[in-house]
């Protein structure tokens, strides 16, 4: 899948245009440099205002490859969700540079490979887990979820000598909010039919987006607005009128599992949007502003996120309604991890959802990191268009 | 007009030429290490004038022929028709996987599930385990048809399921019920996609394994639905790529 016109002035216009990876790497590193401590993050809910907040820069950990999957099975069982296996891989063998620059690690009580995961690798940095509510509606599970977030804030001032202020939070949390607005807006030109961007560069944008802050991104910001703007302008766009939109739901993707995307467009569709926490997930909200209680509204935004790791998490239904109703697209793809029950559960509700609601063909697709199935992938994903 | 279709599977290569709706050729042969040299001497010196490809090794001789290719699912889908124009429910076993589909009124895809990427449960499975217990192919669905009870099997993958088999005949368990065993294995895999996606009335059972008869009584007793093998159970992928080729 291509552009309608040759040499495109990509989205992100650097020297690590196609490699968000180097990019975040380069821009860590220069925080870094600059005595800013680093903390490593491996879920959406690691509350980033807090960590800005302390003075502290987030990394995404590695967590997407296949090739630390052996190291991490000589320990791990291998029945266990590669996302899980790569990201303890990475940490042994020691080929995460994102960790190696990290001076503390966020953890969360999500699914349970990834609790006991973090038990093994704790040793090797300071690291704060932090006790997430599965029942996010019940009265008390705000504000057990803010105490966790006021002990990891004392956690991280201890660890670094730095410390916050609530003022600092707010200014954060006005900071994030700008970003989610300017990083919708940049949606609106993937909602067109056909859509201005590709997969590639609003993966590439989200990648960027959760590491760097609303002051370094705003130029960054210009350029992309003018750059999509112009694409406007003379008419260029992505795919084709006729190919098929495909919304792609389900666990994170990125790295190896991105087979998933390039299939999808090999198969001639189009992925206009990718609600997982790689994708669109943590833009798509604004955290409440001026309520006298930053790290109460902090809490709130992310005990919203839509995980399955939550139940009965019916908000991921009507989350998915709105990404459906913006992006309008034609088949809904989901893609579950091998062995991540959470996620492979849910996609019963999800299927059910999407075809008697929006009336919609849908498709899971369970995998991991590696290419062996990805025939057998191709051909699901051609018959699903193949109906359309 | 002559319409042809080319399915090249895992283990066979199928080619079926149509003309006025009627099935004028249909040739198959064994899959070699160069898929797409086995195509093209199945196709030989067969006369059509469009032809569409579908199986695994679709995307090798799109290329190659520039021709335009259709997932196994739609093919079987539309070839499954040709055969039987108002099926809805479709099984179909080959040599290294197994779909289930249904159809809408129309004859529309509308589910459709498919096995994991082993090969238990599917034509590949029956050959290692009928060679296993020492049978050809047609010796073995005659073992299980005929065995009084069934040895139950309890690997699903194909490599360790064959050295249960091993283990089980050398304690002495009869050969033909362990045939037995193996067949409802590979049917209850399939009856488990099958159950995903079916709807009442009759289940067309398509592709190689359709001709061992010990599958298709169990399957028809298991599912309480009648099956139905059309008289080429091969042939239906490269039928329906065909088709599509209009
Ligand atoms: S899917 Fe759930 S567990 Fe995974 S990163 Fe997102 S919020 Fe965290
Ligand atoms: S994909 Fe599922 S199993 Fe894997 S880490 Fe996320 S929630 Fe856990």
């Amino acid at each position: 899948m291509t552009f309608n016109v040759s040499d495109v002035k990509p989205l992100i216009n650097d020297e690590f245009t196609g490699e968000p990876t180097k990019r975040a790497l380069q821009y860590i590193s220069n925080q870094r440099a600059s005595g800013m401590p680093v903390v490593g993050l491996y879920c959406g809910y690691a509350p980033l205002e807090v960590i800005r907040a302390v003075g502290a820069v987030p990394a995404i950990l590695c967590a997407f490859a296949d090739k630390p999957i052996p190291a991490a099975e000589e320990v791990l069982p291998a029945n266990l969700c590669p996302l899980i296996k790569s990201s303890y891989g990475y940490i042994i063998t020691d080929t995460c540079p994102f960790f190696g620059l990290s001076d503390a690690v966020v953890a969360e009580t999500t699914c349970d490979g990834k609790k006991k995961m973090f038990e093994l690798i704790s040793s090797h940095r300071p690291m704060f887990v932090m006790d997430l509510p599965q029942l996010p509606d019940e009265a008390e599970a705000r504000s057990n979820w803010a105490t966790m977030i006021s002990k990891l804030k004392g956690f991280l001032e201890n660890t670094f000598g730095t410390s916050g202020t609530s003022e600092g939070i707010e200014a954060e949390i006005q900071a994030t909010n700008i970003k989610n607005r300017l990083i919708r807006r940049v949606y609106e030109y993937a909602e067109k039919k056909p859509p201005l961007l590709s997969w590639q560069e609003l993966y590439e944008l989200s990648y960027l987006a959760q590491v760097a802050t609303t002051e370094h991104l705003l130029p960054i910001f210009k350029e992309i607005f003018e750059t999509i703007e112009e694409r406007d302008d003379k008419g260029i766009y992505y795919g084709s009128p006729s190919s098929p939109r495909v919304l792609v739901t389900g666990c994170p993707v990125g790295g190896d599992s991105t087979k998933v995307y390039r299939i999808i467009e090999e198969a001639g569709g189009i992925v206009v949007a990718m609600d997982a926490c790689s994708g669109m997930k943590p833009f798509l909200s604004d955290i409440e502003e001026k309520t006298g209680d930053p790290i109460g509204a902090v809490a709130q935004h992310y005990l919203e996120i839509p995980c399955s790791c939550m139940t009965p998490n019916t908000r991921r239904l009507t989350e998915l309604d709105k990404v459906i109703d913006r992006f309008q697209p034609d088949a809904i793809v989901e893609v579950v991890l091998h062995a991540c029950h959470s996620y492979n559960i849910e996609a019963y509700k999800i299927m059910t959802h999407v075809k008697e609601k929006h009336n919609l063909p849908y498709l899971k697709i369970v995998t991991d990191y590696s290419e062996g199935d990805v025939e057998q992938i191709r051909t699901r994903v051609e018959a699903l268009l193949e109906s359309i | 007009m002559r319409i042809a279709g080319i399915d090249i599977g895992s283990r066979t290569v199928k080619l079926a030429v149509l003309e006025d709706g009627q099935l004028i050729l249909s040739r198959n042969t064994m899959t070699s290490y160069n898929p797409l040299a086995t195509a093209q001497e199945l196709m030989g010196d067969a006369v059509f004038d469009v032809i569409t490809a579908t199986g695994y090794g679709r995307h090798l001789i799109k290329g190659h022929l520039d021709c335009p290719v259709i997932s196994e699912i739609t093919a079987f889908a539309r070839g499954a028709r040709f055969f039987s124009s108002d099926c809805r429910s479709i099984l179909d076993i080959g040599g290294q996987d197994t779909k289930a589909i249904s159809l809408d009124q129309e004859g529309n895809l509308r589910k459709f599930e498919m096995n994991d990427k082993c090969a238990a449960g599917t034509g590949r499975f029956l050959e290692v385990m009928a060679t296993a217990l020492g049978f050809t192919i047609e010796e073995f669905s005659k073992a299980g048809l005929s065995a009084g009870k069934a040895v139950k099997i309890n690997s699903t993958c194909t490599v360790f399921a064959e050295s249960e088999v091993v283990s089980l005949t050398a304690q002495g368990a009869a050969r033909d019920e362990v045939a037995l065993g193996i067949h409802k294995a590979i049917v209850s895999r399939s009856i488990g996609l099958l159950k995903k996606v079916a709807v009442p009335g009759e289940i067309f059972f398509a592709g190689g394994v359709a001709y061992n008869d010990c599958v298709r009584v169990l399957l028809e007793k298991e599912m309480g639905q009648p099956v139905f093998v059309p008289s080429d159970p091969q042939i239906v992928g490269a039928v329906g790529a065909a088709l599509s080729s209009l």
